[in-house]
């Protein structure tokens, strides 16, 4: 056989790869070595002073971190447990079960950014429905205003938008089960509830930790929701990474600095991605 | 502790699943449902399990109503014709699993399931993963789990017809070491089987079913030596038994421009309509026999199956060797006319062989 023209088979391939993946992240690492801002543009070299920088003079980047674990770890969990209860019901012989799936998936068909404008109205201290209707208790929470609070309302628009895709992965793992199991299940002496503990959540075990790595990667981008909803605050209460990077780099023009965090966070991201899917095949597939 | 059932019906389309299915099983008894696919078997012993809840009709065991208990807390063991195991677990757990449903201590619970690997032949296989395992294999593990909890009714859904022929001479064979090892004493044992020579061989009590109707109950051998109608003939005989539409008169049966002498149970029906019933096996090759072509000649395992032809009647002989026949042969036969069975023109048993009603 002839080989002589794999390098032109491989070209467009290579070329995507090339253009759209290796390229910006060499770029990214060269950039974060560079002091490049709004008042010195350009490629200059000054070693790794951006780093030395993230690592001992901004705290700022860090609590952003941590407050980025924490929502994406809490709407995951959040929305694997709802997605997984809805599944399970429209799984089941219900009634309107066809119209109860795809009422669950509405969500997921609407656009992000102008649901949390709606969202926004929604929650709107003294004007908002929510609120008005809290009025019968007398209580008003200061949805969009209050450091702690604040995190909440992301977690809940976060969680109302994407729990529909948790929904759809899980529901599409429930119906390419094996019927069988659940027959023997019940005739072996598992009532309702031990069925679902013992047969149908080992049987999602390889389903769930696709779908909650997917949501993870995802949930950790999340910003679109935290600048429409509270653009970081109240302070920098809400503030996640991308949204801080996003500041630094394309409000400030802190493009050295802004790159080299983005590399950190890519970095980090990777290995602890990593670690978490490797213990969730640990603990839940028993490997 | 009897499990009876009263005029079961089960109707979920416009074709009877179950149709008045009355039964009276008592302990320590090995039932046999004998019928051809689609004729409710499965439906019948999913009812009995609790899967499936009939339209009308009740089920008593223990003198209690026993549809109104749910699935998990019936105690009936299952086995199905499909191998069913829990993929995620293995062979061990897979066995363990009815047990760890009731709160039993962990030692007793290592015990019994060693007890049932040891009476299915699967010691050492306790860590094997399920799909590791071959398909005769993966059903012991099923029938072990179905031992393993001491089930007072223990179904077992045509359990060997998707094994290959040597592994299911095996397992028959361990069945019934397994049944008459004493395991039967309080327990109703309720087998459902295609076939009737598995029947025959497990030797309970038999009831035949076809399209959800109940048509005859009696032991194996009643069964096999006084079918009560044309239907039930050709469901408890493989292939199916010969029937020949023929005339009896001045002591002859007469069909196709043949006449045979008429044996003692035949004689003295001279109805129209009569039909004459006889078994592949009762027919022989024979050089001064009637002559009848051949229409097709299958070989299964060391029998060969002729499919001949003569006029409008069409019947199979089938002969211990392995002989080797071209279509449209001539070949000669004869009839072993004695151990023939009369019905009559409305299919029920007119005269058997072995004494039923006119014989």
């Amino acid at each position: 056989m002839n080989f002589k023209h794999k390098y032109f088979f491989l070209f467009p391939g290579l070329f995507v790869l090339i253009g759209i993946l290796i390229f910006p992240i060499i770029f990214v690492v060269r950039l974060s070595l560079s002091g490049w801002n709004s008042y010195n543009p350009g490629l200059d070299y000054i070693g790794l002073e951006n780093y030395i920088r993230l690592f001992t003079d901004d705290p700022r980047f860090w609590e952003s971190f941590f407050r980025l674990s924490f929502l994406s770890v809490t709407t995951v969990i959040l929305q694997y447990v709802i997605g997984f209860a809805l599944a399970h019901m429209v799984w089941k012989d219900i009634k309107f079960k066809r119209f109860f799936r795809v009422l669950f998936l509405v969500p997921m068909m609407t656009t992000p950014v102008i649901m949390t404008v709606i969202w926004r109205t929604f929650f709107h201290e003294s004007l908002g429905p929510v609120n008005d209707m809290l009025s019968i208790f007398g209580v008003a929470p200061k949805w969009l205003t209050d450091p702690v609070i604040a995190k909440f309302t992301v977690i809940i628009v976060e969680v109302w938008q994407w729990t529909p895709f948790m929904f759809l992965l899980l529901l599409a793992g429930l119906l390419s089960l094996p019927k069988e199991p659940f027959l023997a299940a019940a005739i072996d002496g598992a009532s309702p509830v031990r069925k679902f503990i013992y047969v149908t959540f080992p049987l999602m075990a390889p389903i769930s930790i696709g779908a909650i790595i997917i949501r993870l990667i995802e949930a950790s981008k999340i910003m679109d929701t935290v600048y429409v909803l509270t653009s970081g605050g109240p302070g920098t209460s809400t503030e996640t990474s991308s949204f801080y990077i996003f500041i630094k780099g394309l409000r400030e023009f802190q493009m050295g600095y802004a790159a080299s965090m983005s590399f950190t966070y890519l970095i980090i991201m990777i290995i602890s991605l990593t670690i978490i899917a490797k213990v969730l095949t640990k603990v839940l597939l028993k490997e | 502790m009897d499990l009876v059932a009263n005029n079961l019906s089960y109707k979920p389309d416009d074709q009877y699943h179950l149709n008045e299915v009355s039964f009276n099983f008592k302990e320590g008894n090995l039932y046999t449902i004998l019928g051809r696919t689609l004729s409710g078997k499965t439906t019948l012993l999913k009812t009995i399990a609790g899967l499936v809840t009939p339209d009308s009709g009740e089920i008593e065991f223990d003198g209690k109503n026993f549809l109104k208990v749910p699935v998990w807390e019936r105690n009936v063991a299952m086995v199905y014709q499909q191998f069913i195991n829990y993929p995620h677990l293995n062979v061990f757990e897979n066995i363990a699993f009815p047990l760890k449903q009731r709160k039993i201590d962990q030692s007793i619970i290592n015990e019994k399931v060693m007890d049932a690997l040891k009476s299915v032949g699967l010691v050492g296989f306790e860590n094997r993963k399920i799909q590791e395992l071959s398909g005769g294999q993966q059903q012991r593990v099923s029938l072990a789990r179905s031992l393993v909890k001491n089930a007072k009714i223990l179904l077992l859904d045509e359990p060997l017809v998707n094994l290959d022929y040597k592994l299911r001479e095996q397992l028959r064979e361990e069945f019934k070491n397994l049944f008459s090892k004493g395991l039967a004493d309080e327990t109703i044992l309720i087998y459902s089987t295609t076939d009737p020579r598995e029947t025959m061989e497990l030797n309970g009590e038999v009831i035949v079913l076809d399209e959800g109707k109940v048509l005859q109950v009696g032991p194996a051998k009643e069964i096999f030596e006084n079918p009560n109608s044309l239907k039930v003939a050709e469901i408890s005989n493989d292939p199916p038994m010969n029937i020949i539409e023929a005339k009896i008169s001045d002591n002859q049966i007469r069909f196709e421009g043949i006449d045979v002498e008429a044996p003692q149970h035949l004689s003295k029906l001279t109805e129209d309509g009569l039909k004459i019933g006889l078994r592949s096996s009762d027919i022989e090759l024979n050089e001064n026999g009637h002559e009848f072509e051949v229409e097709l000649a299958e070989i299964s395992g060391s029998e060969t199956l002729l499919h001949l032809k003569r006029g409008d009647t069409k019947i199979i002989v089938s002969i211990e060797e392995v002989l080797n026949f071209k279509i449209h042969d001539k070949v000669k036969i004869n009839f072993k006319i004695n151990r023939a069975y009369a019905f009559h023109a409305d299919g029920k048993l007119a005269s058997s062989p072995f004494g039923g009603l006119n014989g």
